[in-house]
């Protein structure tokens, strides 16, 4: 463990306004009110960073790139100033019996507190000899490195729930973490590759309230997940007037009306895409003319043509914006749900402490 | 090629009426005003700011504008260079301030209008207040 973050972030030239200024941002995206902002900034800005081992299993690496690379060097990569990131095979320099030794230490000396990051999905076939590290399976890697933690963040569809690897025949016997880790707090962050501020949303959380966020059934933080890409999507009008384009260059795709009979799986996918865009705020599958695959779900691969309509018509149009407008009629400036809860304390005229946000 | 060019519309979904292209106010916009209306009473009576976060709640574009022009402009712009551009304009409405934080790739992050004599966004932080006074001390035994 080192310094508080507001230390290390000002010796990378990172001036306090900026990180206030993507704390605002990030508690907006979290669903939580906008004082939240300032109450993070203040609780992460002293916090010590929590040591984090991250483990890359049976993957392509996409997951480690999206988040590694994503647009603002200074914002989403700034998780990598959250943390003490003491092992990661693909970012460190130490290589063999020097990163076994690497990681061996991290576990002894932060026993019991570390947060593991795993990508990937683990390999149960041929006594997981389909995926090894320095010799040994990553079953057997993923058991010894859960007992000392304190939480697994499962990045990426294959860590989260398989992934491609697992799509059928799924030759390796591919699973998830959380089909062979039971007794630790499990938190998904499922995408393929998954959206970079959500990673870095879990932790500022962690880091504020000390615990993490409320998930959904499917083990994903509800603040992102909550939602699906089609209550968000701004080619929802014209779902909802029945506009849609037939195929990818006729006049409706032109005018940008809905691709759900061009397969979009907006309608049944959980995701921020929509909210949160990729490259740096630029634009996202469906602004940029293909529908959602729906890749933050288990078994997407699976799920029938990316190209074929969805089988059963989208439910009808959500009680998450029928709220969100009474909300709005009601002169409360919190529509969402979530939100409006998190909202009693700024509702009862107080100034919000990270304490009340915990409630 | 900016992305303006490509021909997406969007309409707004409360206007029902509305024809692609002519972007319709949503009626979520004039409740607004009676909350902020109440944001100010508060931030007088007890000193306490508080803020509307706009990107959580369902506002096309044209209730923004609705909105910003109602509020007017003030006779203070605060322009930050902090990991991309941000804008906190004083409204018409002296203590209402339009605050949209941009990220190095221009796009909008994130917007809000907040009540505050002065957005705390502003302030010098009495840490950062410290180093400029070692700045100057080092500058004066320098003399
Ligand atoms: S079906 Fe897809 S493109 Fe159409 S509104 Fe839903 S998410 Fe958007
Ligand atoms: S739009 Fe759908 S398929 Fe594309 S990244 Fe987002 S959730 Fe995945």
């Amino acid at each position: 463990m080192q310094g508080p973050l507001i230390e290390s972030l000002a010796r990378q030239g990172v001036s306090r306004r900026t990180f206030l200024k993507y704390c605002a941002t990030l508690a907006s995206m979290m669903a939580l009110p906008p004082a939240a902002g300032l109450a993070m900034a203040e609780a992460m800005a002293a916090a010590r960073r929590p040591s984090v081992i991250w483990l890359p299993f049976q993957e392509c690496t996409g997951c480690t790139e999206s988040i590694t690379r994503s647009h603002s060097p200074t914002l989403e990569g700034m998780i990598f100033d959250m943390i003490s990131l003491d092992y990661q095979e693909t970012l460190m320099a130490a290589a063999g019996h020097q990163a076994e030794e690497a990681l061996h230490a991290a576990m002894k000396a932060n026993h019991g507190k570390y947060l593991l990051i795993v990508d990937g999905s683990i390999p149960l076939g041929q006594d997981g000899a389909y995926s090894c590290i320095g010799g040994r399976s990553n079953l057997e890697i993923l058991k010894e490195a859960a007992q000392g933690a304190a939480a697994i963040i499962a990045v990426g569809t294959c860590a989260a729930y398989g992934g491609i690897p697992k799509a059928r025949p799924n030759p390796t016997g591919a699973v998830s973490v959380s089909d062979i880790v039971k007794d630790k707090p499990i938190v998904n962050i499922p995408g393929c590759p998954p959206v970079p501020v959500v990673m870095t949303g879990v932790l500022a959380h962690y880091l504020t309230f000390g615990s993490l966020p409320d998930l959904d059934d499917k083990g994903r933080p509800r603040a992102f997940f909550g939602e699906t890409i089609h209550d968000r999507c701004y080619r929802r009008p014209f779902y909802d007037q029945g506009k849609f384009a037939k195929t990818f260059d006729d006049k409706g795709a032109r005018r940008g009306w809905c691709l759900f009979e061009l397969g979009c799986k907006g309608p049944v996918t959980h995701n921020a895409c929509a909210t949160a865009k990729w490259n740096g705020g630029t634009s996202w599958p469906v602004e940029s003319g293909h529908g959602c695959l729906g890749c933050s779900e288990p078994d997407f691969w699976d799920a029938g043509d990316f190209y074929k309509a969805l089988s059963v018509p989208a439910h009808p149009p959500t009680s998450v914006v029928a709220a969100s407008v009474v909300g709005a009629t009601a002169g409360a400036a919190a529509g969402f749900a979530n939100r409006a809860k998190k909202n009693a304390a700024r509702k009862a005229r107080q100034p919000i402490t990270v304490a009340d946000l915990e409630k | 090629m900016t992305l303006d060019v490509i021909p997406i519309h969007v309409v707004p979904r409360h206007t029902g009426a509305a024809l692609p292209g002519e972007p319709g106010l949503s009626g979520n916009a004039p409740p607004l005003l009676r909350e902020l209306a109440e944001q100010v009473r508060h931030l007088l009576e007890t000193g306490e700011p508080s803020a509307i976060d706009l990107s959580a709640l369902p506002l096309t574009p044209a209730d923004l504008d609705w909105l910003r022009e109602k509020l007017g402009s003030g006779e203070i712009a605060v322009t930050l260079q902090a990991g991309g551009e941000s804008t906190l304009d004083e409204t018409a409405c002296a203590g209402v301030w339009w605050v949209t934080h941009r990220n190095e790739q221009g796009a909008v992050a994130s917007q809000f209008i907040e009540v505050a004599f002065v957005p705390e966004l502003v302030k010098a932080h009495p840490a950062d207040v410290a180093i400029g006074r070692e700045r100057l001390e080092f500058m004066v035994s320098d003399l």
